[in-house]
């Protein structure tokens, strides 16, 4: 699945570490999911698209 | 030189990286001593220092404050804990054959077959038993006490199994 975690956290000025600390997970996981090789749980998913002030679908790609 | 004030600051201010660092001292002291002390036969040294690291192992860990685990690490163990699960599995299955294959040649060979097929057994009982009160989320389930008196069943009578030969 596709993301554009990178691009808006960079576009915001958040560093990896910020992001994670903020919500609440280790900055791998946050590398993890800008390559896209995680797939985040709804939680997750739901606070970084907080953090990146944007919605669950804007920042998630569905692939079908 | 150290004194307690420094140490308290410095437990407060612990981050995973002195915590490694720590708890790698802790395990090398722990192995010394413990090694030791069961050459030496001080049984209660080697409890005691068992004791005493775990506590301090523990009470670092709590003073932690950054973010140790996250979803993606309990994923991965739980992947992990399965695929050692499986290789342990089959790993014991074929040595409990190759030894019960060789027991005319050394009796304890028998013994040590039967305790890795009991051990095998309750394993996987455990892993059951602890896989059905995580799905369920709850210990009062009927598969959960079926699964609970299944292990407890093949505890006793591995133990029996072992103590008879």
């Amino acid at each position: 699945m596709k993301n554009r975690i990178k691009e808006l956290r960079t576009k915001l000025n958040i560093t990896q570490d910020e992001l994670a600390k903020s919500v609440e997970a280790r900055r791998e996981t946050i590398v993890f999911l800008e390559q896209g090789k995680y797939n985040p749980s709804l939680n997750l998913a739901h606070k970084v698209a907080k953090k990146l002030k944007v919605k669950i679908d804007d920042l998630f790609i569905f692939e079908e | 030189m150290l004194n307690n004030s420094n140490i308290i600051s410095k437990i407060k201010k612990m981050t995973i990286k002195k915590y490694n660092t720590f708890r790698m001292i802790i395990v090398i002291a722990l192995a010394i001593i413990f090694s030791q002390s069961i050459i030496y036969q001080n049984y209660f040294l080697a409890i005691g220092i068992l004791i005493i690291s775990s506590l301090l192992v523990f009470t670092l860990r709590k003073s932690v404050k950054e973010i140790m685990a996250d979803e993606r690490d309990y994923e991965q163990g739980g992947k992990a804990a399965m695929l050692a699960m499986q290789i342990y599995c089959y790993a014991g299955v074929i040595a409990m054959f190759i030894f019960k294959s060789q027991a005319s040649l050394n009796p304890s060979y028998d013994i040590i077959a039967t305790t890795l097929a009991f051990s095998i057994c309750i394993f996987m009982l455990l892993y059951s038993f602890i896989y059905q009160v995580k799905s369920k989320g709850k210990f009062w389930d009927k598969w959960v006490i079926y699964t609970f008196l299944v292990l407890l069943f093949f505890l006793v009578l591995g133990i029996l199994g072992i103590l008879k030969i």
